[in-house]
């Protein structure tokens, strides 16, 4: 067996609120022994403060301007298309792509499909299309199609019925449990990766229930939690001593007050005009549109040069960002502000990839949920079903054992978690 | 230029790998499903990749072809660069000259054929006029003017595997399906012709199909249908260019029309019709199931000798038959007219048929594959570029004929086959010109002319010579073999028809100006 392995937990979307709550009640016992000998703090997420940021961030340990990935969708240049960039996108290596010398187990890591070559294992976390091309090697396709492993929960079963929903989540847990006891003995590995994802979609549909014991969903979100607590523990009970553990999460979670469109709220204001197609689609943009906004808060100008109806020259680029940012400042619905922060690219992003990144990045004030959806009637929309959105400064970090203090600075955010992997011992 | 096909998408091209990323294809799915959700929830996604541009990852299918560095501006339309196509029954009539063509502006060109009309033809003891080297030769000639041709001979119907190992080989991004008998009267010569046309044709296409289910689902299928599966509706009913549901009204020219109950109006005339007929069904309903895409050429009668690459070189030329069974009408007419017996005319020669040149046609079938259906879509283009009464069309050619020091006599027989010979005709077409751009080009006299020319060299006039007494029909829609009675014998512009053409489809400047002359020649002549 190799000596000084890492294993490293995951718990996607879930705020330090949570787990410090849930763990001093009682309810997650493994991870409450496991704090008192070791480093767990708030961590910042990416800006956006969504998934294929934030864990794009996390397994390079490098800034969005250096691996190109601004959020789950793009606009292809020279178009007004929509793409979704992938793993095939990232143009920085992820640590077992780095230390290929090792053996790496990585499992449902999002924004890592489709797989690719790996000295090891690797199953793809959301967003993956086709479970077999989520899998490298190829060798192992028989045995997770066997299992009947499934990548994500299916979301779309929470819009018919919740129950149903839950059912769904607790299966997609087990298998990935079941999935990981497989692959802990069968590879002889140095680094262990383990995500879960559930944790999101259970927040997303239900964070409410978790604040309100009344809730008839209570109780299944603490069972969800339980289940990630055993979990923990087991990997606890299974690690050598000379293994480390690491947990994270890549973004936190709270309840939505206001659904926010901003590019209607572009519209109205006069920097987006649309025409008249039936679909609702960024090719709808004409030519005197100004910015657009792409998911969740990525303010992107109409350039020229860049798509095919650019309207935005060089020399007017610095008048449009004064612009918008006094606009987006005054934003307010019943006169509380919207916008707490907007970011110029140049503020937050560094690297090779620069000339990708959004131009304003805005960070909203608690409980306004951003979106980018274009052609929306209304620029306010009470949440329907999906009733979480994402918080960008209390993601959670927490390093094993009371040495590892130092390495774990004093601030984290996101992109310090690989230098921390490395050192932690 | 104009691009017509600039605003199309990625929807609509073969690049688009909708496999693995829609579940179009699931049961209970409707393109019309689709289509409505995209238009009423923006936050519906429908995600592909592209063959072409992997970097791209996953994306909407909205990138225009205008914006698309795949799709490259020709004469024809915006064309994807480099497209694969495959043409089935490459060594035929049409399929020989189509590959030149598109080898000509860059296409990546493969075929399969399994000779049966070479064989076809031997059997009713004729020859093509214009000799056609083997394929091997032809291949050869091909690529000394720098045309790549990858070919296989492969029985589509017979040898379905080796079909579809050729497709996943290649990957052809639109099939042009010229894999078919094609001729009425081979059709209607016995039951064992029947049979083998019918399992050639139909069930031929039905295993393409399926192939191109399994192994290109996202290529087109340009698929040779006829304007035979209309008929001559004696109602006057025109002849609509789609498919249509039980219940339409249709609407031409101020007018409305039901069709009555069917799917969609089609009345052959032999069992080679029917079998085109049946294919139609069949390729709408993989569309429908499977989401392919196609369009169904409801191609004119065809003429022609001439394209800019076959004239190239003498071992590029595509073959010209002649024979009752195999000869259309303009072209076994300029024979007869070489060989010195009458031009037959069946019945009263007053039928009316849509006509196209083969330049022309090669012309509609390059647009059509520039321009590809989107997924599920099955379309009908009604491939015509002029509507001529049959009798006015042996006038043309007596007339050019003449010029060729030959005088030519026509002959009205008795009509072996079961059509009226009088009967109003109406052909809506629009799609071709309006949709695709085509400009036609081929004027018929100067084609007729051409036919001569080459007709009457003596290499070739000595090969019609041999097969001479294939050219008068023999084969009754009845049954019986022999030959047909003479009604009259008459010389050119001294005969009246009561018959006035209803439609003056005038596709090429001066066309249709042509034959409108013919009326008043023969008054003159009369007088």
């Amino acid at each position: 067996m190799v000596e000084g392995r890492k294993i490293i937990i995951g718990i996607d979307g879930v705020p330090f609120r949570i787990l410090e709550e849930l763990s001093d009640k009682g309810v997650m016992p493994n991870f409450k022994e496991l704090r008192k000998d070791g480093v767990f703090k708030k961590m910042k997420s990416s800006l956006p403060e969504i998934s294929s940021v934030s864990w794009s961030s996390i397994i390079t340990g490098k800034n969005p301007g250096e691996h190109g990935i601004y959020g789950f969708t793009d606009i292809i240049p020279g178009t007004y298309t929509m793409s979704f960039p992938n793993y095939l996108n990232l143009k920085e290596k992820p640590f077992w792509v780095k230390q290929k010398e090792k053996k790496h187990v990585i499992i449902n890591v999002p924004s890592t499909y489709p797989a690719k070559e790996i000295n090891g294992f690797i199953v793809s976390g959301f967003v993956s299309l086709e479970l077999k091309k989520a899998i490298q090697p190829q060798s192992y396709v028989h045995l997770i199609n066997d299992m009947d492993y499934q990548i994500d929960v299916d979301s779309k079963k929470a819009h018919k019925s919740i129950s149903m929903f839950l059912k769904n989540l607790f299966k997609v847990h087990e298998k990935r449990i079941e999935l990981y006891r497989k692959l802990w003995t069968k590879i002889n590995w140095n680094n262990f990766m383990l995500v879960f994802t559930g944790s999101d979609r259970l927040e997303h549909f239900l964070i409410d229930s978790y604040d309100n014991p009344d809730h008839e969903f209570h109780n299944s979100f603490l069972e969800y939690f339980k289940k990630i607590d055993d979990a923990i523990g087991e990997v606890n009970e299974k690690m050598n001593e000379n293994d480390s553990l690491l947990m994270l999460s890549d973004h936190g979670m709270e309840k939505i007050n206001y659904k926010i469109n901003l590019n209607s709220y572009l519209e109205k204001e006069g920097f987006i005009k649309l025409g008249d197609k039936p679909q609702k689609r960024y090719n709808n943009l004409k030519k005197e549109t100004k910015a657009f906004v792409l998911d969740p808060s990525r303010v992107y100008f109409n350039k020229t040069g860049r798509y095919p109806n650019g309207y935005v020259k060089k020399e007017d680029e610095e008048n449009l960002a004064e612009e918008l940012i006094n606009s987006f400042k005054e934003f307010n619905i019943n006169g509380k502000k919207i916008i707490q922060k907007i970011y110029k690219k140049e503020e937050i992003y560094h690297g090779k990839h620069l000339n990708l990144a959004p131009d304003l990045v805005l960070l909203p004030n608690s409980g306004y949920s951003l979106s980018g959806s274009i052609g929306k009637e209304n620029i306010f929309e009470k949440p329907g079903k999906i009733i979480g959105m994402h918080t960008q400064p209390d993601a959670f970090l927490y390093v094993k054992k009371n040495e590892n203090k130092n390495i774990v600075p004093k601030y984290p955010n996101v992109e310090d978690f690989n230098l921390i992997l490395k050192k932690a011992t | 230029m104009e691009m017509l096909n600039a605003e199309k998408t990625c929807w609509n091209c073969p690049a688009a790998i909708l496999k693995g990323n829609v579940d179009f294809r699931s049961c209970g799915q409707s393109k019309e499903e689709i289509k409505k959700k995209m238009e009423e929830n923006p936050d519906f996604q429908v995600v592909i990749e592209c063959a072409r541009r992997p970097e791209l990852g996953h994306f909407e299918p909205s990138i225009t072809f205008e914006q698309c560095p795949e799709w490259q501006e020709t004469k024809y339309g915006l064309m994807l660069k480099n497209m694969r196509v495959m043409i089935l029954g490459i060594d035929g009539y049409l399929g020989w000259a189509l590959a030149l063509k598109l080898c000509k502006i860059g296409c990546k060109v493969s075929g399969v054929d399994n000779y049966k009309r070479r064989d076809m033809v031997m059997e009713k003891g004729s020859q093509t006029a214009i000799p056609i080297p083997r394929m091997t030769d032809r291949i050869h000639a091909a690529k000394e003017h720098g045309y790549h041709i990858n070919f296989r001979r492969i029985d589509i119907r017979k040898e379905i595997n080796k079909l579809r190992e050729f497709l996943q080989e290649v990957k052809p991004e639109a099939i042009v399906h010229y894999a078919e008998v094609p001729s009425a009267p081979y059709s209607m010569v016995d039951a064992n012709h029947a049979l083998d046309v019918q399992d050639n044709n139909t069930l031929g296409t039905l295993a393409i199909l399926f192939a191109m289910k399994d192994i290109v689902p996202e290529s087109s299928m340009i698929k040779l249908g006829t304007m035979g599966e209309y008929g001559a509706p004696l109602t006057g009913r025109p002849l609509f260019e789609g498919m249509f549901p039980a219940d339409a009204i249709l609407q031409w020219d101020n007018r409305e029309w039901s069709l009555g109950g069917e799917l969609t109006p089609r009345n052959p005339g032999s069992f080679y019709h029917v079998g085109k007929v049946q294919d139609t069904y069949n390729v709408y309903e993989a569309c429908r199931y499977w989401w392919l895409r196609s369009y169904d050429v409801m191609q004119g009668v065809i003429y022609g000798v001439h394209t800019d690459e076959i004239s190239k070189d003498k071992r590029l030329r595509t073959r010209f038959d002649f024979d009752e069974w195999f000869g259309t009408v303009i072209n076994r007419f300029v024979a007869q007219a070489v060989l010195g017996i009458p031009l037959t005319i069946y019945g009263r020669g007053e039928q009316i048929r849509g006509f196209i040149g083969l330049d022309d046609a090669m012309q509609c079938m390059v647009r059509l594959i520039c321009s590809p259906p989107e997924p599920g879509q099955y379309d009908v283009v009604n491939q015509i570029s002029a509507v001529y009464r049959i009798a006015d069309l042996a006038e043309a050619v007596a007339e050019v004929g003449e010029e060729f020091d030959l005088k030519v006599r026509i002959k009205r027989v008795e009509n072996p086959r079961v059509e009226p010979d009088r009967h109003p005709m109406e052909v809506v077409s629009t799609k071709l010109e309006g949709e695709f751009g085509l400009k036609a080009k081929v004027r018929l006299k100067d084609e007729i002319r051409r036919m001569f020319e080459l007709l009457t060299k003596p290499e070739i006039k000595k090969r019609l010579e041999e097969k001479k007494h294939v050219v008068d029909p023999r084969t009754r829609w009845n049954g019986d073999k022999k030959e047909m009675d003479v009604i009259e014998e008459y010389m050119p512009g001294t005969k009246k028809f009561e018959s006035k053409l209803l439609q003056q489809i005038d596709r090429v400047d001066g066309h249709g100006k042509e034959l409108s002359g013919i009326e008043e020649k023969r008054e003159k002549k009369k007088a």
